[in-house]
């Protein structure tokens, strides 16, 4: 028909003759009751399809030449298009289709089972009319509906779950969905079915659900809820504003908690239980960003800012610090792994990272090693070491060098010891054993100290040691720090109990005037020994006042040392143990003067710091604004401390006055540097 | 003929100058020493503390405290072009005016703290004097300014003296910041120090 030029009364039959049987079509499925109206809907598209490409067979001919040459819609796409106007669009069917549809959805997300294929292949068809037929018809309803119902039921379970029952819920609401979509919906749909249940579930209640009471975010925290957390961290990372929102309550939790840690009054008496506390802590969110939120740098971040900040609320924290160090490798490491002696040592690197003073947790550092190194107390060198070599790295040469300097001291003065002995030992018979450590003056925390006076017996071994130790090493001067020493002593006591002593070099003073007198007044041994008084006090208290370690006796019996008391040789010690080691009555925390003394020494080291960094700026700029400046010099003193602006400017001020700056004469905020 | 005339009463006046000048200098050193400047005061009817005391000796340019050199001498009179005791007392107010005027009153100021500075190698002048001086130079034009800031100064434990620098900032806080309420005064600005804890000590005072 189509050579005989009839191509266009065989195409417009076509659409007549298929356009009524169309309508015969949508009639039957009108007529399907129910259930089976899906069903017929189905088996007619399954026929009409069948049809379709027998006619499509059949007009070959015309779909090739006919159709393209007079721009008519090929037959496939006709037989669709009219599919969907005749039957798809009929007035009965296109909301009667929809609402099946939707009421099917409904009825399984309430838990009822429904027929998928069915879903699938009608869903399809849609597909196949078109992409917009699936939108417009379906597609746009689904999700509004969709909207409705998770907006209702996300209203329901706030109110009557708790915040982890709550994320579980949407978690599997939401894996629903994408099952859903991968079963009988198109693929394209995932991200917009998922939006709509992110935003209602998630988006709406976000804050609400992080501050439910009890079971919201900070309970998850308190209660290391690893599980709930990541459920929270997987959900709200799908929505604008989630994760930031986590993270600024775990922020603000993190610092009030600490907060309260580090300004606890009880947790203060005892700086080890103190550090220990923050690495707990430390660890505690380590874990939690690790197994919850995937190791999120912003997370880490938020961790390190907030101890950062409450770290440096205490001002005693870097000498906390030092104790803990301390404590650790006088004792808490004894038989302790190596590895695990490197986590720990690792931990409180960590921590003095947070500090902003470094320098003071240095200066504290360098009196405990001290007090370490001299009294022989330190568990392990290699641990020693492995820490200084880590301070290194932090803070540069320029510290560890003296604290090396302390240790290079030490083995020196094993090899002197070695070498007065070798050369004395038939001239020093059986007098008492001098072990001797010599200190370079600056690598050691000393303070000038008045030498005390020491036995005869003892101070003519010094005298020995002194001489032939400057026979050695012309031009040095050498002094007694005997504020530092410590001694073994032999005692009897009144019943003939033996013992052996470990005493201070001040006690052992003290004692040593009791083999000559039966009685002494505080008077007299002050006189004898020329120990300072508040040193005297301290060191009577702890042979006379300590249950257990009393080997002097006092009258009259009290707890503190008077100038009147007297004191004797306690007849009655007695102890289990053979050696006997008597401590020095010293707080382990440095008293309030003590810090004060510590701190202005800090204050004065950092004003050449300060000054040093204002010059090397100030050379390399020449001329340079206030405010500039400051921000430069704390920004080069950063890692070591924080330095104060008004410290800053005090220091400007003084190179003013010593003409290394001047002020521009026209514009104050500018310095000019003088060569 | 009328060059001579001038060069020869310009002699004639230098030659009054320096009469007047050995009137009041001391014999053997040849310099108006503290004794001259008391008794030229007195001619002069003008207390020796009077702050036109030190506008002269700024208008001299006098280097060393209660002395006047010759040299000195000539360079002030010959400017104030007055050669006698009653030319020099009816000079004094237009020297005032002239000092007050504010092109010249900086580097009058600054003349003042330096001539102060009595000993070698002396860079900062006690609190005691210092307070003297600004009440002295400052007083007249910025009274409650420096009333507050002398009583401060005397109250405050942080310093013992004040330097250079400091006494700059003492001007130019008088001239710049508004007061007594203070509200111009930004701390992150430059001013010294002692100026910021001066401020912080006068919005304590207020409340």
């Amino acid at each position: 028909m189509v050579l005989h030029k009839f191509g266009e009364k065989l195409y417009s039959g076509l659409v007549g003759t298929m356009t009524l049987h169309l309508q015969e079509m949508a009639k039957t499925i009108e007529a399907a009751q129910g259930n089976l109206f899906l069903e017929e809907l189905n088996r007619k598209w399954n026929d009409h399809n069948k049809a379709l490409q027998m006619i499509r067979d059949i007009l070959m001919y015309m779909d090739r030449t006919f159709i393209p040459s007079n721009r008519k819609t090929p037959v496939h796409e006709l037989g669709l298009n009219l599919w969907r106007d005749n039957v798809i669009h009929s007035s009965k069917i296109q909301t009667r289709l929809l609402d099946t549809l939707l009421e099917l959805i409904q009825k399984e997300r309430t838990g009822e089972i429904i027929n998928r294929g069915l879903m699938r292949n009608i869903i399809k068809m849609l597909m196949d009319l078109g992409s917009s037929v699936y939108q417009e018809d379906f597609e746009k309803h689904f999700l509004e509906v969709s909207a409705d119902f998770y907006r209702a039921e996300s209203q329901d379970f706030i109110e009557c779950c708790d915040c982890g029952d709550y994320l579980k819920k949407a978690e599997r609401r939401l894996n629903e969905e994408i099952e859903r979509v991968s079963l009988y919906l198109d693929s394209k749909s995932e991200t917009k079915i998922t939006n709509v249940v992110e935003k209602e579930m998630i988006a709406s209640h976000m804050l609400r659900l992080v501050h439910m009471d009890n079971s919201g975010l900070v309970n998850m925290l308190i209660d290391d809820k690893y599980e709930d957390l990541g459920r929270m961290y997987n959900l709200f990372r799908r929505v604008p504003n989630g994760l930031p929102t986590i993270r600024d309550v775990m922020t603000s939790h993190l610092r009030e908690t600490g907060k309260q840690l580090v300004t606890d009054a009880e947790k203060l008496k005892d700086p080890v239980e103190f550090v220990q506390c923050l690495l707990n802590e430390k660890d505690k969110y380590d874990k939690i960003i690790n197994l919850a939120f995937s190791n999120d740098k912003t997370f880490q971040n938020a961790l390190n800012s907030s101890f950062e900040y409450f770290i440096n609320l205490n001002p005693r924290s870097p000498e906390f610090i030092s104790l803990f160090v301390d404590e650790k490798l006088r004792k808490g490491l004894k038989g302790v792994s190596e590895e695990d002696v490197e986590t720990i040592l690792d931990k409180v690197m960590m921590l003095f990272r947070y500090l902003q003073e470094k320098d003071v947790f240095e200066k504290y550092y360098k009196q405990h090693l001290a007090k370490r190194l001299l009294s022989g107390k330190t568990v392990s060198d290699d641990a020693e070491r492995s820490l200084i070599v880590k301070l290194k790295t932090e803070c540069g040469y320029q510290f560890t060098s003296k604290l090396e300097g302390m240790f290079t001291d030490m083995k020196t003065s094993q090899d002197t010891m070695q070498g007065f002995y070798a050369a004395y030992a038939a001239e020093l018979g059986d007098s008492p054993t001098l072990v001797v450590q010599v200190l370079t003056t600056g690598s050691w925390p000393t303070q000038p100290s008045i030498t005390c006076n020491l036995p005869a017996e003892m101070s003519a071994l010094c005298e020995k040691f002194r001489s032939y130790y400057l026979g050695t090493h012309t031009g040095r001067r050498l002094s007694w720090q005997t504020n530092m020493g410590t001694a073994d002593l032999k005692a009897i006591f009144g019943k003939g109990q033996k013992h052996e002593l470990n005493v201070s070099t001040y006690q052992m003073c003290v004692l040593m005037l009791f083999n000559s007198a039966d009685r002494l007044s505080y008077k007299e041994i002050e006189q004898a020994t020329e120990i300072p008084s508040s040193d005297l006090r301290r060191c009577l208290q702890s042979l006379a006042c300590v249950k257990g370690k009393n080997v002097l006796r006092k009258e009259p019996m009290s707890k503190d040392i008077g100038e009147e008391d007297a004191f004797f040789v306690n007849d009655k010690f007695a102890s289990k143990f053979y050696k006997v080691k008597i401590g020095t009555v010293v707080a382990q925390k440095e008293s309030e003067p003590e810090k004060q003394e510590t701190r202005q020494r800090v204050e004065e080291d950092r004003k050449p710091q300060i000054e040093a960094a204002i010059v090397r700026i100030m050379k390399s700029r020449r001329v340079l604004d206030h405010n500039n400046i400051i921000a430069e010099v704390t920004k080069q003193l950063q890692s070591r401390f924080l330095a104060n602006p008004g410290e800053i400017k005090k220091r400007i001020e003084s190179l003013i006055e010593r003409d290394f700056l001047e002020r521009d004469s026209s514009d104050r905020r500018l310095y000019r540097y003088l060569a | 003929m009328l060059c001579l005339a001038t060069g020869k009463a310009a002699s004639k006046e230098l030659e009054r100058i320096d009469q007047l000048f050995f009137s009041y200098a001391n014999n053997s050193s040849g310099l108006i020493d503290p004794e001259g400047i008391e008794s030229f005061c007195s001619d002069l009817e003008v207390d020796h503390t009077d702050v036109r005391i030190l506008m002269l000796a700024w208008k001299m340019q006098a280097e060393k405290q209660g002395y006047f050199t010759l040299d000195e001498w000539r360079r002030g009179l010959r400017a104030l072009r007055a050669d006698t005791i009653v030319k020099l007392k009816k000079a004094l107010p237009d020297l005032e005016k002239e000092v007050r005027r504010p092109s010249t009153f900086e580097d009058f100021y600054t003349y003042a703290f330096r001539y102060c500075l009595t000993e070698e190698k002396q860079k900062s002048i006690d609190i005691e004097s210092i307070c003297v001086l600004l009440d002295l130079v400052l007083g007249s034009r910025f009274g409650p300014q420096v009333d507050y800031l002398v009583q401060y100064l005397k109250t405050q434990t942080d310093y013992m003296v004040i330097n250079m620098d400091q006494w700059k900032g003492f001007y130019r806080f008088c001239t710049e910041i508004s007061f007594p309420d203070l509200s111009n005064y930004d701390p992150d600005s430059a001013w010294p120090w002692i100026l910021d804890n001066f401020v912080d000590w006068m919005r304590a005072k207020q409340g």
